[in-house]
This record gives structure tokens, C-alpha cells and sequence, in this order.
């Protein structure tokens, strides 16, 4: 599904260069639920950013189910990241004045698609994470773990073959962070492919494989049994 | 999707109150203010568009080079409108218009109510409204009279007018007329204001043969010509001199004598020709007034953009989530017009709200009767501003917002720094035009206050003007008796009959060639011996009229200024070389006589004004020659000094009306305008900076949030609360110091361009500027040191949390 071949990022301010992605190479199969790990500042968070199109890398290819997309232009990379791709934030990042059950309409708006379709997928997903009774709620009525549940099911609710998580138990206790892995795992096996970055080395035994950075490479893959 | 962006929108608007409160508060002062100023604007603007031939109709008027002086008039020969329809084939028809002074006998009454001679074809040109009568033939008869509304109602109550009749003092005699037609009231917006129209043909009774025939130098009515369509008035203007010149070649060489068309819509913002029937206005106010409105507006509209920047941070956040979800930039610049028009909506409902409520005061304000209708135009304007602050003002959300990339923001990483330099230029925009509001309106205050306390060289409180509104040996009769009869009572400190009071700027002019064959031109009244010791003016040289001495009605008294003039050292004795017989017994101190947008003119007064009219070669008024009463009190209460005159005035004059003047109301009256726009910009002042302060506001929220870390860690290394207020607050008097540095020379230009209207006038001082500086940083600090305090106070744990 990813392949990303010799992907280079540097940021660059007045007085300082850093290579964020150095000579990077990956590549991701559809079904599986990869983790990336490594210290602060290894270029984690960027990869998930040319990942999720979000950002652009300076040189190197990426090919997504089989396309090129490091060259797409704004609407190019807008188009394809609302039908195909799926975002998880550590903090969540609902919008606090839509209901939850707006929240998770939103991609769909986006997507244009038509009301009654909406309404039908946005509680068929609540009901899966058991938030259905939350859904006129708005985030700061909800739990940490609630609203994670909300931004999963944001990011499920157009069906995208790919999930991008960034932390999704950073900002969680332990129980709502296993809440929220199981639900991921759940999500993984009915087909979707994950990519998640992470610290816990907790979360990442969910993945199948754990791809460790270091200075903007990866320097070595944990398959997991 | 409209649905939900019109939710967020007003979910939005609802969670922060105090946003949503600022910026709708001060778009609707904006709005109610730009709607108010529209009426004023509008008004100034729509005279006499209202007649349908309006772009046909011309006024004819009339510019005379005589004597190296240059007259101007838009009171007309009289033979002048036939002459222009005879020579003129782009003439279709012409009609004069002359107000003339006949009281009006009825029921036992005597009115002094404006009577106006038209000719029968005025209902030709102009649309007044005739609503009972024949437009074809308004005037059946001679003796026809046409009434307007307000004056049939005064005349004969609700019954309806037709065929009552009216008795008509003219040219000495008493005629009666019979109403014939019934005219709706003139609008406001009308050059051309009457209440009884009479037709021209009764002139006969007015003006000898010469004057209506062939009296060239003789002025005496307006004179309006409606063009045929297509008609060039330019070509037209130009054909006048050939037929105009060989009539009046014996007085004027080629060029001298000049005829010229200006169009009617023209006449009520020209003031460069004088005043006609009704006073032009200063088309400067009407500027002035409409920079004012967009000012307020504009301070208004960057209100909302600094506000939008200091919560920029906030949506920073929803810009980037719905980006990653997939919206377009298009469809978030969509999204945030759309909340600005939301907004802009509410401010609009409200600022038509508070401008129908603050009509009464505005018109009280501004003295005129508007009306806030759904017109057609008020409906466009309303709309436009709806369409032009809400992109306006919602420009930057639209724009900066939707440009946030959402890697950034996500991040937190979009700080609000790049936005520094642009809301700190706004709030400068914003404190200029508040200062030098500020600045005018202390200055205009301190002028106004300096025209109403000048000593004008004679005493103007308690003192009364009451018109006899007569003639000759009649006005002298009447004037004796009332003054006989309020002599008797301890209250009247004095009172005289003159031809002019004070109350009437403008004297009549005479002109007279000298010996030297220098054309001079003087002021000129008839007074009695009282009036120099009535009105308190001082004697410098010789001595007054006295009572009784017969020799005096051959003498005359002149002011200083008439001395300089003439350059004597010595004037007692002389007389004025060449034209008239009069020898000067004394020199009173010059007084303001008219006033202090002019200079004082040469005056001469006399007891006799006989030998003064046949000597002089030319004669102007402005005010109609009938003697007036200047009555001097004690002080005490006013009301009772008007009752204490009705009732003499009863027993004098008997069924003649009873009209009264306050002098010092009279005069304050000429500065009229004055007041009104320094009322006007001082209600601008404090809302412009009321909404600039809003402003301020909304930019410290955003510099406080800016810098919370680092108050936090200032004060875990030691700070106290008033060096981090002074540190944030120090910012924000820098700005506007620096607005003010922007400000004082526009001030300056401004205000210098004002004040050369007077030839009496304050200098502008520093102190005023300084004053409005000190005020913009004091409130300026005030606003800030809100958020600056709460920030200081905060505990360092959050702040450095934040981070």
C-alpha cells in the first residue's frame, strides 16, 4: 500500500538546517499495523505527515497503492487524504463547538455525501464505539477516553483504507489507552492498515511490526509474534 | 455543508460571548453612525432632484464689474425672463420668482407671512405638488393666491381653502385675493420654499415701469429657465452676451455685464454665488461629515479584524483539523466570510435598531426632520454595507486563517507573531483618526466658545429685537409708541428704533463714486440717539446724536474702521468727498456688526437716510429696510420681558402680530453650522475612540496569550506584578505616541483649512494636542491594563503550563 523509497525532509529556518527525513525507506502492506518508534526529534511525527499528506517531502518518491503522490499539488493531496486516509491525534483535536455526533459527520460533509447517507454511517460507527448515547454531547462533556473514542471514530467513519495515529494514548490513562488500542487492533483486523507513532512500548506490542528511527532513518524493524 | 458552518458559526459567536458582544457592539455604533450620517449626506445632496425637469431647470445669475469691484447677485433684473425667452430658442419657458414683503389682513389680523410672485408657468417647470387647482392655469385671475398646506391651515383651519379670500397689503394698498389652488408643503429639500404664491402680474403695484422694463442695474427677483430637451447649457451661457450687451452698454463695457445659467440641482451645495431665497449650504460639512462616517465605519471594521487576529490562535486549531479531514482552502475563506456576514447581519439589525432610536436626538443635532424609511436606497445602502464590511472586515479569517497549514498548527506551532506588525499598524489606523478627532473637536469647541465670548464691541445679552415690519412714517409711529409706552417700566433699561438691529448680519450697502472717481462702498444704518448708548457702544471721537438738535439730522456717525479707510487723522468735521452733504460728528469703536467670519467694513449711520439713498450710485439689502426695536433689559427672567412686550406691543400696534428676537440667540444663530458640526464631530470623537479602544483590546488578548510563557518565567525569576504590567502595557503607549506623531500634522492641515472661514479666530496651540495625546494613552492604558493585570496576577504554574 506504501512504498517510500530515498524520502528526504529538511526544515530549514534562518539559522539553522535539520534533516528531519534522511534517505528514508518503508514500505507498508495493506492489512497490517506497522508501529514507529524512536527517540524525540527522529522524524517520527514528519513521516506521519508525508504519510497522512500533510506535508511534502524534498526529495524521494512515495508511492501510495501504487501512485505517486509526493508531487501532488494542495487539492490533489486533499482529495485523496479524505477518501483514503484516517487521522488519530495524542490531543484529540475535535472541534469543540460541533456535538459528537457533528464531529464525526465532518469528513463525510467534506466527502460529500448526502445527508441520510450521514446519518446512517455516523451512528452505525458510534455504535461500534459505544458512544452512541454521547452523540449530542460536546468534547468538553466527555472523558479523555471518550473523546479519543470520538476522534477513532471520526477517523473510521469514511471507511479509509489507512489509519494514521499519532500517539492516540499519549494523553489517556492506562485502561482508556488499552480501551483505545483494542478498538485500533479491532479496526486492524477487519482490514484496515495502521500506521501509529508512539513512545509505549506497551501500545506498539498491538502492531504487527515496529520500525525504529533514528536521525531521520529507520535503523531496524521488531517483527512481532 | 452551508448548514454547518452556519452552526459553527453561530455556536461560535454564542460560547465567546464577549467576542461576539465587542465586535457586534462595535459594528453596529459604525453602522449606526455611517446610516445617521447617510440622511445628513443624502439630504444635502437630493435638493431639488425632485422635480422631474430638474436636469432642464436653470437659475439665472447675474455678475457685475463695476468700479474695479466685482458684484455677484442671484436676484435678477426683472425684464431679464421675457429677454431670455425672446433671444433664446433652447428657452422653452421661463418663470421669475420674487419674494416680496405684504401683510397679510385677516379675521382682524395682521400677518407677516412670505408671500412669493411666480409667473403662471412656474407650475410648468417644477413639480410642486398642486393638489386642489389647474397646474395649466394655476392663476385664474390677478387677484388669484395659492396656498400650501401648513398656510391654508393657519389661515382657514381644516375647511378646505378654494375660493376664501385673503387681503394683501401691496405697494400701499389693500387687495383682496381669492385662493384658488392648494399646494402639498415644500419639501425641506427645495431651493424654493413658499407658503402663498401670488402671480407676477401684480409687479405692477411693486416696481415702476422702468424697474419691470428696463431697470438693467436693478435687482429684484430670481429668474429660472427650463432648457428644451437636448439644449447645451454651455452654448446657451455663451449666445446671452449678444443680446444682453447692447442693452446695458451705456453703464458696462463688453465682459462687464454677465448673464450666466446655473443649473438648479447645483444651487444647494454652490456656495461660492450668495444666498437666495434659502441659504446654500457649505457642501465642505457634507464631506466632512461623510469622511467622519466611513472614519467610524473603518475604525469599526479593524476592530473586527484585530479581534479576529487575537482569537486566531483558537481557530488556528479548527482550520487545521478540517483541513486534515479534508476541506479545501476555499471552502474554510467561504466559512469564515460566511461567520463575518453572520456577525456583520446581527451588527446591521442592531445599528438600524440604534439609529432609529437616536434619530430624534440626531435630528435635534443636526436641525432637521429626517425619516428612516425602507426606501428603495436605504434598503441598497444597508445591503452594501452588510456585502462591504462583512468582506472587509472579515478579510483576514478568510484569507490568513484559511491559510494555515494544518501540520503547523496542529503542532501549535503557528504563532500569532507574524500577526504583530499588522495589528499594531491597524490600531495605529484605528488612534489616528480618534486623535485627530479628538484634536478638532477640542479646537472647534474652543473657537466656538471664542466667536460666542468676543466682546463684539456693543452689549448683547438682555437685549430684545422686535420687528415693526413697516414702512416709513407708519414703522416710525409705532416704533415712538411702543418705545413711549415701554419707557414707563423700571425693567427696560433702554430702547431704540433702528433700520438694522444687530441682529441682522448684513447692514444695507451703499456704494458711491468719490471725488477722486474711486468707486467706496459702506454699511449703512438709520438710527435714533439712543441706539450708541443702547447698545453700549463707545464714542472714541466726537460725540453722539443728541436729542432734538435739529442740525444733527444732517450729520452722521462713522465707525474706526471707516477713519482708516479714508486714512484721516482729523474726521470730525469731514465728510465723506464727493457724493453726500453729511459731516461726520463723531467716530464710534468699530463693532461686529456682522459677523466674525468677516472683517468689519466701513460704517456710517445716520439719523435721516433720505440724502443717503439719492446720492448713492448703488444700494443693497439683504434684510428687508423696515425698522426694528432693540429693547435692553435689566436681566432677570426672559419670559417675562417677552409678556411685559406682548402686552405694550397689544396697545400700540393692536391686531398686528407680535414677533421677537433674543439678539444673543440672533447672533449665535450665525454660527449655527459651527455648532451643529462641533457637536456632530465630538459624538464621532468618543465613538471612534470607544471602538478603537474595543480594538485595544482585542490586541492585548492576543499580545497576553502571545507572551504568557514568558510572563510566567519573568516572574518565577523574580518580576513583580507592576514590572510586568509596565513591561506589557509599555507596548501599547508606544503605539500610540506614535499614532499621535501621525496624527497632529493632519489635525493641523485639517483644522488650519477650517478656521481661515473666520476672519476672527483662536490659534491652533499645542496644548490641544498634547491634551488629545495624554487622553489616547490614559484611555489606552486603561484598556490594556486589564488583560496586563490578569496576566501579571496569574500564578507562574499555568502560565508555563501552557507551553
Amino acid at each position: 500500500m506504501i512504498k517510500i523509497t530515498n524520502l528526504v525532509k529538511v526544515y530549514r529556518t534562518e539559522e539553522m538546517q535539520t534533516t528531519a527525513l534522511n534517505q528514508l525507506n518503508l514500505e507498508v502492506k495493506e492489512g497490517e499495523f506497522v508501529a514507529v518508534m524512536g527517540p524525540s526529534g527522529c522524524g517520527k511525527s514528519t513521516l506521519l505527515n508525508i504519510l497522512g499528506l500533510l506535508d511534502d517531502p524534498d526529495s524521494g518518491s512515495f508511492l501510495f497503492n501504487g501512485i505517486e503522490v509526493a508531487n501532488f499539488n494542495e487539492r490533489q493531496r486533499s482529495s485523496l487524504r479524505k477518501q483514503h486516509i484516517g487521522f488519530v491525534f495524542q490531543s484529540f483535536n475535535l472541534i469543540d463547538e460541533l456535538s459528537v455526533f457533528e464531529n464525526v459527520e465532518l469528513p463525510l460533509i467534506y466527502l460529500g455525501v448526502k445527508e441520510s447517507e450521514r446519518r446512517k454511517r455516523v451512528e452505525e460507527v458510534l455504535d461500534k464505539m459505544q458512544i452512541m448515547h454521547r452523540q449530542k454531547h460536546f468534547p468538553q462533556q466527555l472523558s479523555g477516553g471518550q473523546q479519543q473514542r470520538v476522534a477513532v471514530a471520526r477517523a473510521v467513519v469514511n471507511k479509509p483504507h489507512l489509519i494514521l495515529a499519532d500517539e492516540p494514548t499519549g494523553n489517556l490513562d492506562s485502561s482508556n489507552g488499552n480501551e483505545v488500542m483494542e478498538l485500533l487492533t479491532d479496526l486492524n483486523e477487519q482490514g484496515t492498515t495502521i500506521v501509529m507513532v508512539t513512545h509505549s512500548e506497551h501500545d506498539a506490542r498491538y502492531s504487527h511490526r515496529i520500525v525504529r528511527m533514528l536521525d531521520g532513518q529507520t535503523v531496524l524493524t521488531d517483527i512481532m509474534v | 455543508m452551508f448548514r454547518n458552518y452556519l452552526k459553527v458559526g453561530l455556536r461560535y459567536l454564542l460560547k465567546h460571548k464577549g467576542y461576539t458582544f465587542i465586535n457586534v457592539l462595535g459594528l453596529a455604533v459604525g453602522i449606526t453612525a455611517a446610516i445617521l450620517i447617510m440622511l445628513f449626506v443624502r439630504s444635502e445632496h437630493s435638493f431639488d432632484r425632485f422635480h422631474s425637469k430638474a436636469d432642464r431647470i436653470h437659475r439665472a445669475w447675474l455678475q457685475e464689474f463695476y468700479e474695479g469691484q466685482i458684484f455677484t447677485n442671484v436676484v435678477t433684473p426683472v425684464p431679464l425672463a421675457p429677454l431670455l425667452q425672446e433671444n433664446l430658442a433652447e428657452v422653452e419657458t421661463v418663470s421669475r420668482v420674487a419674494g416680496i414683503g405684504a401683510p397679510i389682513h385677516h379675521r382682524g389680523n395682521i400677518f407677516n407671512y412670505p408671500v412669493t410672485m411666480v409667473d403662471s408657468t412656474f407650475f410648468d417647470i417644477f413639480d410642486f405638488e398642486l393638489i386642489k387647482g389647474n397646474r395649466q392655469n394655476p392663476f385664474p385671475s390677478k387677484n388669484s393666491i395659492i396656498l400650501s398646506e401648513e398656510a391654508a391651515t393657519l389661515f382657514f383651519g381644516n375647511i378646505s381653502p378654494i375660493g376664501e379670500t385673503l387681503e394683501l397689503e401691496i405697494g400701499g394698498e389693500k387687495r383682496l385675493f381669492t385662493v384658488s389652488g392648494l399646494t402639498k408643503n415644500v419639501p425641506y429639500e427645495s431651493s424654493i420654499q413658499f407658503g402663498l404664491l401670488i402671480p407676477f402680474s401684480n409687479a405692477v403695484h411693486i416696481w415702476s415701469d422702468y424697474v419691470r422694463t428696463s431697470a438693467w442695474s436693478n435687482v429684484s427677483v430670481e429668474t429660472y429657465v427650463l432648457l428644451k430637451e437636448g439644449a447645451d447649457p454651455a452654448k446657451v451661457n455663451a449666445k446671452i452676451p449678444s443680446f444682453m450687451q447692447p442693452l446695458v452698454a451705456g453703464n458696462y463695457k463688453a465682459g462687464e455685464y454677465n448673464v450666466r445659467l446655473q443649473p438648479l440641482t447645483d444651487i444647494h451645495l454652490d456656495n461660492t454665488l450668495p444666498a437666495g431665497m434659502v441659504a446654500p449650504s457649505n457642501p465642505l460639512y457634507s464631506y466632512i461629515l461623510a469622511t467622519i462616517g466611513i472614519l467610524i465605519l473603518l475604525i469599526a471594521c479593524i476592530n473586527f479584524i484585530t479581534l479576529s487576529v487575537g482569537r486566531s490562535a483558537t481557530r488556528a486549531l479548527e482550520v487545521g483539523v478540517r483541513k486534515v479531514l479534508g476541506a479545501e482552502r476555499r471552502q474554510l475563506i467561504w466559512q469564515f466570510w460566511g461567520e463575518a456576514l453572520l456577525l456583520t447581519l446581527s451588527a446591521l439589525l442592531l445599528g438600524v435598531l440604534l439609529a432609529y432610536l437616536l434619530l430624534g436626538q440626531f435630528n435635534q443635532l443636526a436641525n432637521r426632520e429626517f425619516v428612516l424609511n425602507a426606501d428603495v436606497f436605504t434598503l441598497l445602502f444597508c445591503f452594501s454595507l452588510l456585502i462591504l464590511i462583512g468582506l472587509f472586515a472579515g478579510s483576514y479569517p478568510a484569507l490568513v486563517l484559511s491559510s494555515f497549514r494544518p501540520v503547523q498548527v496542529l503542532k501549535g506551532k503557528v504563532r500569532t507573531r507574524g500577526m504583530g506588525l499588522f495589528g499594531k499598524g491597524l490600531v495605529v489606523g484605528q488612534f489616528v483618526a480618534s486623535i485627530i478627532m479628538i484634536i478638532c473637536t477640542i479646537t472647534i469647541g474652543r473657537q466656538l466658545h471664542y466667536l460666542q465670548q468676543k466682546d463684539l464691541g456693543f452689549e448683547r445679552e438682555h437685549n430684545v429685537i422686535v420687528p415693526t415690519n413697516q414702512q416709513g412714517s407708519a414703522a416710525a409711529l409705532l416704533a415712538n409708541r411702543f418705545i413711549a409706552a415701554l419707557e414707563k417700566n423700571p425693567q427696560v433699561i433702554d430702547a431704540t428704533t433702528s433700520l438694522y438691529s444687530m441682529a441682522e448680519y448684513g447692514w444695507m450697502q451703499l456704494g458711491y463714486k468719490d471725488d477722486k472717481d474711486v468707486f467706496r462702498l459702506f454699511r449703512f444704518n438709520v438710527i435714533d440717539p439712543d441706539f450708541v448708548k443702547a447698545m453700549d457702544l463707545e464714542v472714541v471721537e466726537g460725540r453722539n446724536f443728541m436729542e432734538g438738535n435739529p442740525a444733527d439730522s444732517n450729520a452722521i456717525l462713522v465707525n474706526e474702521a471707516l477713519v482708516k479707510e479714508y486714512g484721516w487723522d482729523d474726521p470730525i468735521g469731514r465728510k465723506l468727498p464727493g457724493a453726500y452733504p453729511q459731516q461726520i460728528i463723531g467716530v464710534v469703536k468699530d463693532f461686529h456688526f456682522e459677523s466674525l467670519h468677516t472683517s468689519i467694513k466701513p460704517v456710517v449711520m445716520a439719523l435721516k437716510p433720505d440724502a443717503f439713498f439719492e446720492n448713492s450710485s448703488d444700494v443693497s439689502y439683504d434684510y428687508s429696510p423696515r425698522p426694528r426695536i432693540s429693547v435692553k433689559f435689566r436681566g432677570g427672567n426672559a419670559q417675562e420681558h417677552i409678556a411685559l412686550l406682548r402686552e405694550n406691543w397689544k396697545e400700540v400696534a393692536g391686531d398686528q402680530e407680535f414677533e421677537y428676537r433674543f439678539l444673543d440667540d440672533a447672533l449665535n444663530a450665525a454660527y449655527e453650522q459651527e455648532q451643529r458640526l462641533g457637536n456632530i464631530v465630538q459624538y464621532a470623537s468618543l465613538l471612534s475612540i470607544f471602538i478603537a479602544c474595543m480594538g485595544l483590546f482585542g490586541l492585548a488578548t492576543l499580545v497576553v496569550q502571545r507572551r504568557t510563557k514568558e510572563i510566567g518565567i519573568r516572574k518565577v525569576l523574580g518580576a513583580n506584578v507592576s514590572t510586568l504590567v509596565g513591561m506589557l502595557t509599555k507596548d501599547f503607549v508606544v503605539l500610540v505616541l506614535l499614532a499621535s506623531v501621525i496624527a497632529f500634522p493632519v489635525a493641523w492641515l485639517v483644522l488650519k483649512r477650517w478656521l481661515q472661514d473666520f476672519s476672527y479666530r483662536i490659534d491652533i496651540s499645542w496644548d490641544v494636542f498634547l491634551l488629545a495625546a495624554l487622553v489616547s494613552v490614559l484611555v489606552a492604558l486603561l484598556t490594556v491594563s486589564y488583560h496586563a493585570i490578569r496576566a501579571a496576577l496569574k500564578n507562574p504554574v499555568h502560565s508555563l503550563r501552557t507551553e
